[in-house]
Parts: structure tokens; sequence; C-alpha cells
């Protein structure tokens, strides 16, 4: 299963069923829930960890998010995306709320000389699935910039200002290099939106 | 002001939640007139989700537990019908904590069983009964059902421990008042203890007026007690310090 629709594999494509329970869940079914919980906690956990790192932070922001799909979920519209990448989205903003929040800003201050994320360090937590390896070969793919602007980004959390400062490049360029890197990134993944 | 090609050149960092306060409002605004960047944030989104899949990991052992029983306490938004949004509504339209639905609950369940507990049921709490019932069926349930029992019970960190429990739905409802407020670092758990086990039944919500919302625990067993114990954030899989309260449930 995955969050995007890959045209390279079809066994890996998006996950229909996902987007059907979601609409179950809409109407307040419980079950369907439960399996709609089987499939997102271990991506919206582990995205979160990526980004906070700290576990206890994590598991509490997964928390939130994952009650957050069951309040929100008539808000999903199959038309607009898969509900995975819907979820992931609502998962990425509540971590990146939480680092921009104060007192998660002074704890980062202290390890921001270890923000480099090297790409072997991305699927260091998955199996070597199909997807995974097309995201690092893809990944690898990026100039070196593009790549680095965009895990800092998105693994990393830092806004685009901090990328530029941290990689010591004009902001104008960090912001072209992400959106370059990005379509580049959905062109070599395949994704269909 | 600066043109339409530099507010474009943001779709990638907006994607990716890297743009700051001022600029991602100015982004936002920009992007409901412009339908060319909300298919390339739609193609942004499917990508970073891509990224996130990578990054799986295995939840916490507690966590899906105490998602579940949350659910049964936390009422769903309704879909919007008027005015749709142009861009991932959801992420952004919903800034409020999930917990402020089950705070504002605390009110009507937590004064229904102290009244409860002073003896005013029946007539008196019926129309706060109908509210919690808009709010939420399943505590309600409980709380209405036939054979629920009211105990309450002073706890070692000050404070008073409520618990209502409906042993025919073997379900039981926790709430507090005057519990002490802790660091931000800690919580405290709520726990079904059966003879040589202690199973996670739910983390008691931040306070709201010295009172805690009602917390659900299912799997009530007949000879189960209720307790609490304070926890690091996220509370654990089995107690790590010595209980504030221990209550028997009544029969």
């Amino acid at each position: 299963m995955g969050p995007f629709r890959s045209t390279a594999d079809p066994d890996e494509r998006g996950d229909p069923d996902l987007d059907k329970l979601l609409v179950l869940v809409a109407r307040g079914d419980r079950e369907a829930f439960e399996a709609v919980y089987d499939r997102l906690a271990g991506p919206v956990y582990g995205l979160i960890r990526k980004v906070l790192r700290d576990p206890a932070q994590s598991e509490e922001v997964a928390q939130e998010v994952l009650l957050e799909v069951w309040r929100t979920a008539a808000r999903f519209d199959p038309g607009r995306g898969s509900a995975a990448a819907w979820a992931l989205t609502i998962a990425h903003r509540r971590a990146i709320d939480r680092v921009r929040s104060e007192t998660a800003a002074a704890e980062r201050e202290l390890r921001s000389a270890s923000a480099q994320i090297p790409v072997d360090e991305v699927a260091e937590s998955v199996e070597a699935s199909l997807e995974a390896e097309q995201v690092r070969r893809c990944l690898e793919g990026l100039t070196e910039l593009q790549r680095e602007s965009i895990t800092l980004a998105y693994y990393g959390g830092y806004s685009y200002p901090q990328v530029a400062a941290l990689l010591e490049t004009a902001l104008g360029t960090i912001k072209t290099r992400i959106r370059d890197g990005l379509t580049r990134l959905r062109d070599c993944l395949g994704v269909s939106w | 002001m600066r043109g339409r090609r530099e507010l474009h050149a943001l779709a990638g960092a907006y994607a990716l939640d890297a743009l700051d306060g001022a600029e991602r409002e100015r982004f936002e605004r920009h992007l409901r007139r412009c339908p060319a960047c909300e298919r390339e944030l739609r193609g942004f989104a499917a990508t970073a989700a891509a990224l996130a899949m990578v990054a799986t990991a295995e939840p916490p052992p507690g966590l899906k537990q105490r998602v579940l029983t949350a659910t049964a306490v936390t009422r769903q938004s309704p879909p919007e019908v008027a005015e749709r949004r142009v861009a991932r509504p959801a992420a952004r339209s919903a800034p409020r904590s999930p917990w402020v639905p089950r705070i504002a609950l605390a009110v009507g369940a937590a004064g229904l069983a102290a009244a409860a507990a002073l003896g005013v049921v029946e007539v008196a709490t019926q129309h706060r009964l109908d509210s919690a019932l808009a709010h939420n069926q399943q505590i309600a349930a409980v709380l209405a059902a036939p054979d629920a029992r009211l105990a309450t019970a002073p706890t070692t960190a000050g404070g008073t421990a409520v618990v209502v429990v409906s042993r025919a739905q073997e379900q039981l409802v926790f709430t507090s008042s005057g519990l002490p407020p802790l660091p931000a670092q800690q919580v405290y758990e709520l726990w079904l203890l059966g003879p040589g086990t202690a199973r996670p039944a739910g983390l008691l919500p931040l306070p709201s007026g010295g009172k805690t919302a009602p917390v659900l625990a299912s799997g009530v067993q007949a000879d189960d007690k209720v307790g609490v114990t304070v926890e690091p954030a996220g509370g654990t899989s089995s107690p790590t310090t010595t209980p504030i309260v221990v209550m028997t449930l009544p029969v």
C-alpha cells in the first residue's frame, strides 16, 4: 500500500480501500477506523518521529493526529488526493507545529549542528520495500542541493529560510531548488494526482 | 507587492510546511485564486506522502488502545457543505486541539457525576443528560445505564476521583476534580487493575476548571479495580509509580 499511485508497479498503487474506509469513518464507523489506524499508524508515527526525534513527544503528537483523522474524516475528499496523503499532510503539519513552538525551538537550537540527514538514513526503519527503494533511487536522482533542501525541510522540519542559512545559500535559490526537486521527484515516482 | 511568479515559486516550500506565518498566509490567499497552483500542490502532497511512507516506524504498543478509546469520547466534525476550501482543508482549517471537545464535554458529564454524588439525579439532570447524549452517546449511555453505580475517593495527591461504572456494559467513566496540575512531561494515567494485571485505560486530559474531562474505559471485568498513576508524557503500558488512588468498583 502506498500514498502515491505509482505507474511503475501496478501492485504498489495507492490504496483505494483506505479511501473507502475513511469515507465510512466519516459516518462514525469505529470498526473502519480501527482498520484505518492499522494502516496509517506506522507511517504517521514514523514521520512524526523522524521530524521530532523525541519518542514521547512523537507519540503524543501521533495520538493527536490519529484522533484528528477520526474527528475530521468528513473533510477528506477522495477527488483531491489519496487518504494516506491527506492524513500524512496533517501529520507533518502537526509535527511542524510542535517544532515551531517555542519550547521545542530552544531544544532544537542545541542540535542544529547535527542537522544533516544523509540519504542512507532515510529508510532506516522500513523494510526494503519496493516503494522505499524507489523513493531512495529518486532522491538520489536529484542534485545535491535539491535533495538536501527537501530532506532538511521535510524530515528536518526546517523552514526554507533556515534551510538557506544551514546550506549557506541564497533564499531564492533554496525556494526554487525545493520546487524543482519536488517536481523531479514527483515525475520520478510517477505519482498521479 | 511581489509578483505572481514569485508566489508560484513558494509552492514547493508550502507543500513541505517550510513557510513561516506571514508568507504562508500570503501563499494561501494566492492559492484560492490559482487552480494551477492547487494542481501542482496536489502532486507535491502525494510526493511528500511518499517521503513519509519511507519513514514508517512501529508505533508504541499502548498507542492504539488510547486512540481507539479517545474516539469514543471525541465528537466528529461535520462535513463542510458551504464554501468549499481550495487546498488541504482539514490540515489547515483544524487548528484546535483534538482535546477541546473532550474538555468542553467535561462540564456536562463531570457536572452530572457530581450531581449524582449529591443524590440529585433523576429530574434535575435529565436536561444535562440530554446534552451529554448529544455530545457523546457512549459516555451518556454509561451514566444513564440502569445499573450505573457511582463511587468517589480522595487521592493521595489531593483532589477526588469519581467513577461511574456499568457492569452490564462492562464500561466505566472516570472523572476527577482538584487533582494537582503536573509538569508538562507527566500525565495521569488510568488503569484497570485485575488480579496480578494492570491494563492501561487512557490518559486523563488536562483539567479544565479543576476537573478532568471524562475518560471512558471499556472491558471492565468483575473483579477489576480502577487506579491512577503519574506517568511520563504519552503514558506507559504498565504502571511505573505507586497509584495515587485505587478504587474498588461498586457492585
